[in-house]
């Protein structure tokens, strides 16, 4: 197994927690609770899925715990560190060292080769040349794309477009992979492919959060949070 | 740093690249203000070069006595009724100023000359004395001057400018041989050396000097005459002062009367010249400006269209870990690139552009002047891509990646 995936055998300590978290927006002069009081605690080398219908809640909660947002009120603690608290240039820190994204549309760069749509966030995070192609080429390797570092979006398939994200959200070995409807745009054999891959990733070690709709993904997941109104409406565990 | 710093520059060249159109004519105000500016150089080093030599024709340290002035506010009809300069008071002048180092009278007529087929026409001949070699500032190339004795007694000798030279003597040696002026045979004795144009505008090598007693019996009662005088250098005002005290007595001019006649120097050319450049810098100065600010305006327009059309992108980059300033520079680093492009696009076209001007007179691009002008356009990238790399900078990276 590739030693990016390697991060297995640790105790399981809390990575994530959301205490008392509100987002409010006033929208046109009426309150929009978007998060009513959410508490989460998520461990390392968790699976697991946020479901929910539209409007639920469940964008601003991936959103919030992304560090792309920060909560009206509420503590939100990262590994020790406080991101309800954190300026522009600290989330984007956090998001570079911590955080891997995997978009429903991919959101790879068109005229960027694979390789060098992985090494983006290695740039933000100032990791030199050399050293910054090798881990491009090993994520790349890890989700079998070996032999297509040097080609453009346009010129794989959406399956492995996909794939290119996966190793881009991996190459910073962050703390968590954090898909938002990883499969949404994806057949439904791709779509097997896509969440065979992140199964892999969670045997290696890492903790993964799912946002989706569809039970047949959140299937994968070991535990599955269902919000609703902005409230969490239940939080289960199966055994792995 | 200078990882992102490539980066950077990687995305700018690919997005100029990539929209090769939109950049160039995005950049065209950049282009047309480089243009102006680096052109104006040019064409001021080449008008500097070109009247200084002019100048080092007149000569600092001569005074010329015509009876037209240079310059000044008479109208040519006021002076056309002054009685001509006489010849006879250049022997005067030499005899009793003390600031006159070398005197020569002059007497001037165009006419046509022939050697066999070939004839030229509108040819200057200055007719003149010996000491007329001591004056002027230009060299014999060949051959040499005529001398005191063939002077006094009217011999049919002759010396040559270039373009003589070259039309009626092609390939041959001019020295000895024998050619027209007008219906008369003078043989060739010297051969001056190239001079070019007069202020760009009339050759000095379509010339022929022969002694003035020569050109008085030929061309009697045509051309103009004036004498020109050498002084020293430091004494111009001095001297200038004491030839209009002689030449007044020896015209008879009352004390009551203006000077009927003009000692002419080259100062003035160089007032009204420094008024001509002032007059280029100031149209190329505005033309620059103004097209450098209307590429501005429309390089900040393009670069908002830029920012909208990359919101995803913009989204995913901080998504990634790119801070605000990261994004700034992005951007400001692609308006920078456009700008630059503009800006080398523009110096190639002035450099095309000098070698015209190079054909009229000799001249060369200033090589500081185009180095500013590269400045000058990032300066423009900066200040026009500032606000739409603001407004990228300022991003939600939610509402980024949101965007379709």
């Amino acid at each position: 197994m590739n030693i990016l995936l390697m991060e297995a055998g640790k105790n399981r300590m809390s990575l994530i927690s959301l205490k008392d978290i509100y987002k409010i927006y006033n929208v046109g002069g009426e309150e929009v609770r978007a998060l009513d009081g959410v508490n989460l605690t998520i461990k390392e080398n968790e699976y697991l899925a946020i479901m929910g219908p539209s409007g639920s809640g469940k964008s601003t909660l991936m959103n919030m715990i992304g560090c792309l947002d920060t909560p009206t009120t509420g503590l939100y603690e990262f590994e020790g560190e406080m991101v309800n608290d954190m300026n522009d240039n600290q989330l984007a820190s956090i998001r570079n060292r911590k955080i891997g994204f995997v978009f429903q549309t991919f959101n790879l760069l068109p005229k960027a080769t694979a390789q060098h749509n992985v090494e983006i966030p290695l740039i933000y995070g100032n990791v030199r040349r050399d050293l910054r192609k090798s881990m491009a080429a090993a994520a790349l390797e890890s989700v079998g794309l070996g032999d297509r570092m040097h080609h453009k979006p346009n010129e794989l398939s959406g399956g492995q477009r996909q794939r290119v994200a996966i190793a881009r959200a991996l190459v910073n070995n962050p703390s968590i992979i954090l898909a938002d409807e990883p499969t949404g745009n994806l057949d439904s054999k791709s779509g097997e492919e896509i969440m065979d891959i992140f199964d892999a990733l969670y045997k290696a070690g890492n903790t993964i959060i799912l946002v989706t709709h569809e039970d047949s993904i959140a299937k994968h997941a070991h535990r599955t949070i269902r919000l609703l109104d902005g409230k969490i409406k239940d939080d289960i565990s199966i055994a792995a | 740093m200078f990882s992102l710093f490539l980066e950077n520059f990687r995305i700018s060249i690919s997005s100029v690249l990539a929209n090769k159109m939109r950049s160039l004519l995005t950049a065209l105000g950049v282009v047309i203000g480089i243009l102006a500016v680096t052109l104006m150089g040019t064409l001021i080093s080449g008008l500097d070069k070109s009247f200084e030599k002019s100048m080092e024709f007149l000569g600092k340290d001569v005074i010329y006595i015509r009876k037209y002035e240079w310059f000044g506010d008479k109208e040519w009809w006021e002076m056309r009724n002054r009685p001509n300069i006489k010849i006879k008071h250049a022997d005067v002048i030499r005899d009793r100023s003390q600031y006159a180092e070398y005197v020569a009278p002059i007497s001037e007529w165009y006419t046509s000359v022939k050697r066999g087929d070939d004839d030229i026409n509108g040819v200057r001949i200055t007719g003149t004395t010996d000491t007329y070699a001591m004056i002027s500032t230009a060299e014999i190339e060949k051959g040499r001057f005529f001398s005191k004795t063939e002077n006094r007694s009217g011999s049919r000798v002759a010396i040559i400018g270039k373009d003589i030279a070259d039309n009626l003597f092609e390939n041959e040696n001019a020295l000895g041989k024998k050619f027209q002026i007008g219906n008369y045979t003078f043989r060739v004795i010297g051969e001056l050396e190239k001079q070019g144009k007069f202020l760009g505008m009339f050759s000095l090598d379509k010339q022929i000097i022969i002694p003035i007693g020569t050109h008085r019996r030929l061309f009697t009662r045509r051309g103009w005459s004036g004498i020109n005088v050498k002084v020293d250098g430091t004494q111009l005002d001095n001297a200038t002062e004491e030839l209009t005290a002689l030449m007044r007595q020896l015209r008879h001019v009352r004390p009551t009367e203006d000077d009927n006649f003009a000692l002419n120097r080259q100062d003035p050319f160089k007032e009204q010249y420094s008024m001509i450049k002032l007059a280029i810098g100031g149209t190329g100065f505005f033309i620059t400006v103004l097209s450098l600010v209307v590429g501005g305006i429309g390089i900040a327009n393009i670069m908002f269209v830029s920012v909208k059309e990359r919101t995803r992108e913009i989204g995913t980059r901080k998504a990634l870990g790119a801070t605000p300033k990261m994004i700034l520079m992005q951007f400001l680093m692609e308006s920078i690139t456009i700008c630059l492009f503009g800006g080398l696009f523009g110096l190639a076209l002035a450099w095309g552009g000098s070698l015209i001007i190079n054909q009229y007179f000799p001249s060369e691009m200033p090589i500081n002047l185009a180095l500013t002008a590269l400045g000058l356009s990032m300066l423009v990238g900066v200040i026009s891509g500032l606000a739409p790399s603001y407004k990228a900078a300022k991003l939600d990276p939610i509402d980024a990646l949101r965007y379709e």
